[in-house]
């Protein structure tokens, strides 16, 4: 009681008010953003089906570049709610000690999971961010990626970079699966025990029937996720190119002649021409 | 024991971690005990047995294994140790239940999250110092009559019976992945404080006068060490000798923490 008395104190404390916010963060932005990613991807495969899917994904990226302000909404939208949600996710889960040897029960099998795919999910979304949109192509086995040749750039950096092995091809591949997959569970079972976190959920029959629901919420995840992937692992890249070339010069046409001008030099320059 | 007959008669093995005392390191002795079938025989039984006799399987003379014990009916706690690798009391874990064959093993170790003290005997004070933490009492010192208490339904007395049952065994901590063992008594205060104890907010917040301390125990909840540390692991349920929704009260008192830092957070009390 005297705590909240004194002005010195916050009126909620600070470990509690981290601890929340971690929770939240989770679902918002984070999650929400994970949800749109992956329906995005998967939209490689939509239209009519391996035909149309190029331009719907051109089209979606397109969109989404187009965005006043991304780079601020990239900030302070994602990477700093990522990087707040990370750094205290591994400081919270290093404070506990997991014992499935001793109590093997499904629900401590989940609570280690989360923890561990906390971890891998990190490394994977470091990976993927550093390589896809900051162009740290120095990582091994990795390529950039190029907003207006999006479906082939990406099914390339998907398949091991520019000049990929068997081995290389293999080991994004499988990063790139398995880091979707790890991050889809941790967003199923993340919403799982937000709701008892945040006193949603009380009744043992409310987390059951709640855990349905995420079950098949994650399941639908997967499935999207894992949809995208084939879609970007079995897409021909050739065609792909001339399809997103095609609609990069379209769009470029329609602008005034100055722009197109500068824009035909940088078609001539950089990677456009593959 | 001696009238038994032979058909009924069995021998048990018994595996026991043992210690010699605070900070002594552990070591196992394995000690073999007839066990006559439908004679009740528990692990309090089979360890008097052991007092009686302390000779290891391998016919070496050694100390009396220690441990504690208290009601014998399971509803004081003083008797919980971890039982085949898992936490519980041995007075109602029954010999003919858990080993019924000739030759079964039974492995006996302390708990895993509080202090040794010797053999299989923990000091379990933490325990205690975790309900003064959640005051966890009804207020009625007063000088004044307080008349009559308040009616409580059928429905909240439902409610309440079962949380009342909580004995503070600890098997709920011993079982926990965020709860852990802490020798120095001054660092209990910010430590995740278990299951137990937040089941007892959720217990005393719904009686009408321990509702008075109602801010004090949410705030002790939302501070570090409180309903935050749980990760939702649920061990917790599961080993409650008593059955008690344990699960459910970390919610509920979940619940009432947010919607109590809210109106802190807006009213700043």
């Amino acid at each position: 009681m005297s705590e909240s008395a004194n002005p010195a104190q916050p009126a909620v404390p600070t470990p509690f008010l981290l601890r929340r916010l971690h929770s939240l963060a989770g679902l918002l932005p984070i999650g929400a953003f994970v949800i749109m990613h992956l329906t995005t991807n998967a939209s490689v495969v939509w239209g009519e089906l391996g035909k149309g899917g190029v331009e719907t994904y051109q089209h979606e990226v397109n969109f989404i570049h187009s965005m006043p302000l991304l780079l601020l909404i990239e900030i302070f939208g994602l990477w700093l709610p990522i990087a707040f949600h990370s750094i205290l996710g591994f400081y919270y889960a290093f404070t506990g000690t997991s014992n499935v040897k001793h109590y093997g029960y499904g629900a401590n099998w989940r609570y280690a999971l989360q923890r561990f795919t906390g971890y891998f999910g990190f490394i994977f979304i470091l990976y993927h961010v550093a390589t896809l949109r900051w162009g740290w192509t120095w990582l091994p086995f990795s390529s950039g990626f190029d907003a207006h040749m999006a479906a082939s750039t990406t099914a390339q950096a998907i398949r091991g970079g520019m000049d990929p092995t068997a081995l290389a091809g293999f080991l994004i591949g499988a990063l790139y699966l398995v880091g979707v997959l790890a991050l889809v569970y941790h967003l199923a079972n993340g919403l799982w025990t937000f709701a008892i976190t945040w006193g949603i959920t009380v009744s043992e029959g409310a987390q059951r029937r709640w855990g349905f629901a995420c079950t098949g919420f994650g399941l639908a995840m997967a499935a999207v996720g894992t949809m995208a992937f084939v879609g970007f692992v079995t897409l021909d890249i050739e065609a792909a190119q001339q399809t997103e070339s095609q609609m990069h010069a379209e769009v470029v046409n329609a602008d005034t002649p100055a722009i197109n001008e500068l824009a035909d030099n940088d078609n001539n320059n950089t990677t456009h021409q593959r | 024991m001696t009238t038994a007959t032979q058909s009924k008669a069995r021998t048990i093995r018994f595996k026991i971690k043992r210690s010699d005392g605070p900070g002594k390191p552990s070591y196992w002795q394995t000690f073999n005990v007839p066990v006559n079938k439908g004679e009740g025989a528990n692990v309090i039984s089979c360890l008097q047995y052991i007092a009686a006799n302390p000779i290891t399987a391998d016919g070496t003379a050694t100390t009396p294994v220690a441990w504690k014990a208290g009601c014998l009916e399971e509803v004081c706690g003083a008797c919980t140790m971890v039982i085949n690798g898992k936490v519980r009391q041995s007075c109602s874990c029954m010999m003919d239940t858990v080993a019924p064959n000739e030759g079964d093993t039974i492995t006996l170790e302390p708990m895993r999250k509080f202090p040794v003290v010797r053999d299989l005997f923990v000091d379990r004070a933490r325990l205690f110092e975790s309900l003064k933490r959640v005051k966890a009492w009804v207020p009625t010192d007063n000088l004044w009559d307080l008349g009559a208490g308040p009616i409580e339904t059928p429905e909240q007395h439902e409610v309440r019976y079962k949380l009342s049952e909580c004995m503070s065994c600890g098997c709920c901590m011993d079982a926990c992945p965020q709860f852990h063992k802490i020798e120095d008594d001054a660092k209990w205060q910010n430590a995740f404080i278990g299951a137990a104890p937040i089941s007892q907010v959720r217990y005393f917040n719904l009686h009408e006068t321990g509702a008075t301390l109602k801010t004090e125990r949410l705030n002790e909840m939302a501070a570090k060490g409180g309903i935050s540390d749980c990760g939702n692991a649920q061990n917790c349920v599961k080993h409650c000798p008593k059955s008690i929704p344990l699960t459910e009260s970390i919610a509920a008192v979940g619940r009432d923490t947010t919607i109590h830092a809210v109106k802190q957070f807006f009213t700043g009390k």
